[in-house]
């Protein structure tokens, strides 16, 4: 088995009174997709917010590509290989498509001035190569229907070039057509070779994309298997079970 | 076409009313449209449009300065006390600037790390800026500088005056920097969606202090010029000039948000206002009014680009 | 997005409303304006009638005076532009002055036009102003500025443009004007000095055995309360028997002055008079006099409000300094008709004062 290329070991994290991590494991393989799943509150945006950096976690240890690190930054992140798709998108919605993929690494020329022109050129291009339609690319992000945005950001993440790629529910907010296009571009990068991390809710989608499966249950890591040995009504199953078996631990 | 339309109504907008009130008072006063009426009206906004030059850059970042005023009167204060202990003009600038770099970053520090809204900390900020002012001169203006300071208010080369080359070579710098150049796009993208900014790993925080920092040069130019050209340095200077350099900037077209800038809309503003303030003074008719119309055209250029914004069916959540 | 854009415009506006609420009634600009006369011009006549010798003659006095000192009398107007520049109509006083201005202006028919600044404290927009008057023509220019310096590029400008200037009560700085290569055409104003020395013999008038006296002063270093507090003392210092026991200055705040009378009052108990330096502290001198049930101790003002006129009728208020602004204004125009006539003017022309005081308040009905 080859090496894992992420690896976080009892991680912790606290805000005030809430114990988000209480030692969360988790570990992703090259050129696997793994997907990351749990109930609301369970965790695991809190793990994935300290992976792709930003938020500092109290305790633990993070491995990336054999380097370890208490705490990362997101310039630490980005240049480990780490990008991310937020659910949020994390998009200026004041900006057109070009000034949103090129945030924080611009063209320029003359050294000191914005090549316009230039990173214009590129968001066509990359928006055609990963077959994402945008009629008019120079209106701002505001006037783009949530599945272009949504795409946008997936392209900015694309162009950003790391080879590990989180995505935090990349398809909550979108149409059936959409998701399926989306869903076309994951498989597309996992040709590339890039490691994909993703965070859903939608069991069947996890099932159809992912190699992996970790459960992230009330702050812990509680089962990692490849998906081949489980189907979505046994981790349904499981999941449902946990929250349950939690009920009646708490009843006691 | 049709497109550049859209994008720039509120700007187009701006240049008719300005187009409409030049004749107007053409057509009123027959001492509007002479050479040296036309120059008094430049030197008389100089200022103005460098303040507000600075405050739209704080406004595109998504904040307000309401402390630019009182900063104005310090920074005057500031000089007016370093001439009269002998300085020579140049380093009596150059120290003039210095405090306005240091109070915009103390401002920039403060809405930052503390969190608390901008409007609290720089009124806070704005009340002991002048309280200070008023502190050192025990009230009273400071008057009386050198010959060498006075001319950088009033100093002409050939026909134009000091503060209108420096206004204008103030806005020449401007656009370059909020468009074409990183600092600016940061700045507009501080104010569209800080998150997005943080998360392409941008450092928020000394983009933020920098911004109010740029400000504060523009509050020190603002003062060179009207200590200078009034021979003064009054605690009251610069009263309600923030409201004033606010006022041009979000008719010009800057979202009081923050995200989009519009240097050229600015300009356009504080030259509307001027030409008003000036035909009014030519018509002797009572400042008054003044107030009542910039309070009118702010409300219907926002008005107008609202509609704008609603017409192409934004907000999309 | 658009509840932030309508919160921020309400608190923007609130915050304007505040501010100019802190600008305004800062500092004591010059002596308020008197009584409103706003009587019908036929009761002025039936008074005129009624009392000869009542505030018509006392104005025919002055203006006798005031002619005097301006030397000669223009000839009759043909139509002279006068621009004249006030700080600004907020205050109650350049109110008075534009209107009565205007009523000159046709009395002595000429073409009259008052400018302004949109606050009292906005040194720079009153520049602004007289530099957009420079090119409007005027035969001459009537300034009153806000601060000694801030004119002073304007008046330079005007100066090259051949426009005589006049300065008209709040002086400018001379010196500074002539550093920056300008000059005054003629001045008018009010001697402040005079304003203190006048009420001070009045005082002294009243006080045959002598005495303790006390000054109560405005603002530390603005020029009407240094003008008045010297007059006053010289006179105080340099009569026997009367003793200066305390010159406090009161920033022209009615609180001080109030709390200034009982102190001095505390501290010297014999004391038979106190001048203050505008009208609003002597009638907070008398409010603290009242409440110590003190009724011996003669107070004094300056620019007769229509409070003093009020104190002074019911006698709790000795006296109050005034002028008319009537003359002052008509005087003012006269200079400028005859600098635009060709005369000139070396020396300041003052303003004939007035005392009003418990004696000669009858006289004063109808005062303008």
């Amino acid at each position: 088995m080859t090496a894992p290329i992420v690896e976080m070991k009892q991680v912790k994290k606290r805000f005030g009174y809430i114990e988000a991590l209480r030692g969360a494991d988790f570990t992703a393989y090259p050129g696997e997709v793994t997907a990351i799943v749990g109930d609301n509150g369970s965790g695991k945006s809190t793990l994935i917010k300290i992976l792709s950096g930003g938020l500092k976690p109290d305790g633990g240890e993070i491995r990336i590509k054999d380097k370890a690190f208490s705490s990362l930054t997101v310039r630490q992140a980005m240049e480990q290989g780490i990008t991310t798709v937020y659910q949020d998108l994390a998009l200026d919605n004041c900006k057109d498509c070009a000034g949103n993929i090129f945030l924080g690494r611009e063209i320029m020329k003359h050294r000191f001035f914005l090549d316009h022109k230039l990173m214009r050129q590129k968001t066509r291009e990359l928006l055609n190569r990963l077959q994402i339609f945008i009629p008019d690319i120079t209106q701002p992000v505001e006037k783009m229907s949530g599945g272009q945005r949504q795409a946008l950001s997936i392209a900015r993440a694309v162009y950003a070039g790391g080879d590990i790629m989180i995505f935090d529910e990349p398809t909550s907010a979108m149409g059936l057509k959409e998701t399926s296009r989306i869903m076309r571009l994951f498989l597309e990068l996992k040709k590339e070779g890039k490691t994909i991390i993703l965070i859903s809710h939608n069991l069947f989608q996890v099932f159809d994309i992912a190699d992996r499966i970790s459960v992230i249950h009330n702050g812990l890591l509680v089962d990692s298997f490849l998906t081949k040995d489980s189907s979505p009504q046994k981790l349904h199953e499981m999941i449902v079970e946990k929250e349950e078996g939690m009920t009646d631990e708490e009843m006691v | 076409m049709k497109k550049w339309f859209s994008r720039y109504s509120q700007q187009i907008f701006l240049f008719a009313v300005m187009m409409l009130i030049c004749i107007v008072l053409t057509v009123q006063s027959k001492y509007f449209l002479t050479w040296k009426n036309i120059r008094n009206i430049l030197e008389a906004n100089s200022y103005r449009l460098i303040l507000a030059i600075g405050m739209t850059f704080v406004i595109a970042s998504g904040v307000m300065d309401l402390s630019a005023g009182a900063m104005v009167s310090m920074c005057g204060v500031i000089m007016a006390v370093g001439l009269h202990a002998g300085l020579p003009a140049g380093a009596a600038v150059v120290l003039g600037i210095g405090t306005g770099m240091a109070m915009g970053a103390i401002n920039g520090v403060l809405i930052h790390y503390t969190g608390i809204n901008f409007f609290i900390l720089t009124l806070a900020a704005s009340g002991m800026l002048r309280g200070i002012s008023l502190m050192i001169t025990d009230g009273k203006p400071i008057t009386r500088f050198g010959q060498d300071f006075i001319f950088l208010g009033i100093g002409r080369i050939g026909e134009m005056q000091l503060s209108v080359i420096f206004a204008a070579l103030l806005v020449m710098l401007s656009i370059p920097l909020m468009f074409h150049m990183k600092w600016g796009n940061y700045v507009q993208a501080l104010g569209g969606n800080k998150d997005a900014l943080e998360k392409s790993g941008i450092h928020v925080g000394g983009l933020r202090i920098s911004v109010h920092m740029f400000l504060g040069v523009m509050a020190a130019v603002t003062a060179v010029i009207i200590t200078a050209r009034l021979n003064s340095a009054e605690p009251n200077a610069g009263m309600n000039m923030e409201l004033d350099a606010i006022t041009a900037a979000v008719m010009g077209g800057t979202a009081i948000s923050g995200g989009r800038a519009s240097i050229g809309g600015t300009v356009l503003a504080v030259l509307i206002l001027g030409v008003i303030r000036n035909g009014l003074t030519l018509m002797s008719v009572s400042s008054d009014y003044q107030q009542w119309i910039t309070g009118f055209l702010l409300l219907l250029s926002v008005l107008i680009s609202e509609i704008r914004v609603r017409k192409t069916g934004t907000l999309m959540k | 997005m658009k509840k932030k854009v309508l919160a921020i415009l309400l608190a923007v506006s609130c915050m304007g409303m505040m501010m100019t609420g802190c600008a305004s009634g800062e500092e004591e600009k010059e002596p308020e304006t008197q009584e409103e006369v706003k009587e019908d011009a036929k009761e002025e006549d039936e008074e005129t009638e009624a009392e000869s010798s009542g505030v018509d003659k006392v104005l025919a006095d002055i203006e006798k005076q005031m002619n005097d000192a301006l030397g000669e009398l223009p000839e009759s107007g043909k139509g002279e532009r006068i621009g004249i520049l006030i700080s600004s109509t907020a205050n109650e006083f350049w109110g008075t002055m534009k209107t009565r201005y205007e009523e000159a202006g046709k009395e002595l028919g000429i073409e009259v036009e008052v400018f302004e600044a949109a606050a009292e404290d906005d040194s720079a927009g009153q520049l602004d102003a007289l530099q957009t008057m420079i090119p409007m023509d005027f035969d001459a220019i009537i300034v009153s500025p806000i601060d000694g310096t801030n004119l002073i590029p304007g008046i330079v400008a005007a100066n090259d443009a051949g426009i005589p200037v006049i300065n008209l009560g709040p002086g400018v700085d001379t010196d500074a004007l002539k550093d920056a290569g300008g000059h005054l055409d003629g001045k008018i104003t009010v001697n402040f000095e005079e304003q203190g020395s006048t009420v001070a013999n009045d005082m002294i008038s009243r006080m045959k055995d002598g005495g303790e006296v006390a000054i109560l002063s405005g603002l530390e270093g603005a020029g009407q309360s240094v003008g008045r507090t010297n007059g006053a003392k010289a006179v105080f210092e340099e009569t026997d028997g009367i003793e200066l026991v305390a010159a406090q200055a009161c920033d022209w705040d009615t609180e001080k002055a109030y709390e200034a009378t009982k102190d001095i009052l505390t501290a010297h108990p014999e004391l038979k008079g106190i001048f203050a330096c505008n009208d609003n502290m002597a009638l907070a001198a008398v409010r603290a006099l009242q409440e110590m049930e003190n009724k011996d101790v003669m107070v004094y003002g300056v620019d007769y409000t229509s409070d003093a006129k009020t104190a002074i009728e019911e006698g709790t208020m000795m006296g109050s300094m005034t002028y008319s602004s009537t003359i002052y204004t008509k005087a003012a125009e006269e200079m400028a008709m005859l600098l635009a006539q060709g005369k000139t003017f070396d020396a300041p022309v003052y303003l004939p004062l007035t005392l009003v005081n418990q004696d000669n308040i009858a006289d004063f009905d109808g005062w303008r």
